[in-house]
């Protein structure tokens, strides 16, 4: 990739480099108090470069879960990439194996949704740019988690206030996906189903089997509404 | 870094990875099953929805609603508030904080 394609990507991709200074700051931050050292959390942030399960990770950590019941939150609450990658993946045709592989290990969130956008509206925008797009959002992320971390190190902070920070963004993150009431339905019921279940498992495990659960009797009550949809729709035309 | 660590990131690594290169490779002229697309679009929901509830609603490992002993209670209510009015990740961290810093100054 020479200049061109990286200037073009970072004129795109330069609002989510800022917007990712202050979360990975903060995420940083959140990793050193939940026992993760400098190098650790560069680490992560290189391999496995997911804003919200990192701050999910950190979070689990300071509340003693044990590393499979991580791992596997983790697998589920990045499992959204699956779609995303499945969406954007058409534009990629007659490109080398390594480079889909680059592309893969940094596409998130906010970039996917930038390049998402750039693909169909903008003919010029190729793998190329897409994939500077994604490398400069990476790196400013692993760098901004970096310097939480060492923000981190030299300071104390209060933990309750720490750890509040996380919660505030996972409210946010789950009032985003409220799009209509089924999801806000699902939502209190993976909550409600959650504490229940700490309070009988004492177990963070608890949260992976409340997400599995409700998220499926999600998919079951849309595809009830469908099916009542169609039929109603059928009634209509029968008349 | 001890080993543990070590393979909590690998771990944390290859989970994340394959979702988001194996539909690049192999989906890249078809699409997923649409149930299963359907399915997945309620995880995050339920995800985040776990994560909140369950942090918020206890307080020293048991379950407690009292707003007054339980501080986190209110500032949550303040940050559903923001995020729903902002949809801002940033936002919703700055009222979080303010929140919590003045319950645990008050009481």
């Amino acid at each position: 990739m020479g200049k061109k394609e990286w200037l073009e990507g970072f004129k795109k991709i330069y609002p989510v480099m800022i917007s990712y200074v202050p979360l990975g700051l903060a995420c940083g931050m959140l990793l050193y108090e939940a026992g993760i050292g400098l190098w650790g959390i560069f680490l992560m942030s290189l391999l496995v470069f997911a804003g919200a399960g990192q701050f999910m990770a950190a979070s689990m950590l300071s509340a003693g879960a044990t590393m499979p019941s991580i791992v596997i939150m983790t697998f589920f609450l990045n499992l959204r990439h699956l779609l995303m990658s499945s969406s954007i993946a058409p534009f990629f045709k007659k490109r080398s194996v390594p480079f889909l592989m680059l592309f893969s290990h940094t596409l998130a969130d906010e970039a996917y949704a930038i390049n998402y956008n750039q693909f169909q509206t903008d003919k010029e925008w190729r793998p190329e740019e897409a994939l500077s797009a994604n490398l400069l959002a990476y790196s400013s992320w692993v760098g901004s988690t970096v310097v939480g971390g060492y923000i981190g190190s030299s300071f104390s902070m209060n933990t309750v206030i720490m750890n509040y920070v996380l919660i505030a963004m996972f409210t946010c993150m789950l009032v985003n996906q409220f799009v209509s009431k089924i999801f806000v339905l699902v939502g209190i019921l993976s909550g409600v189903l959650a504490v229940i279940l700490m309070v009988i498992l004492h177990h963070n495990i608890s949260l992976v089997i409340a997400a599995v659960l409700a998220s499926f009797i999600g998919y079951l009550l849309d595809e009830q509404r469908e099916k009542k949809r169609t039929v109603e729709g059928d009634a209509i035309q029968d008349e | 870094m001890n080993s543990n660590l070590l393979g909590l990131i690998l771990g944390m690594a290859v989970v994340t990875y394959f979702p988001r290169f194996i539909p690049m490779l192999v989906l890249s002229n078809r699409q997923i099953p649409k149930k299963l697309a359907k399915w997945m679009s309620f995880i995050p929901v339920s995800i985040f929805a776990a994560l909140v509830f369950s942090d918020v609603f206890f307080w020293n490992s048991e379950v407690n609603v009292n707003p007054i002993e339980n501080v986190k209670l209110l500032p949550t209510v303040l940050v559903f508030y923001i995020a729903y009015k902002t949809q801002s990740l940033l936002w919703s961290m700055v009222f979080g904080i303010i929140g919590i810093s003045f319950m645990i100054w008050f009481f």
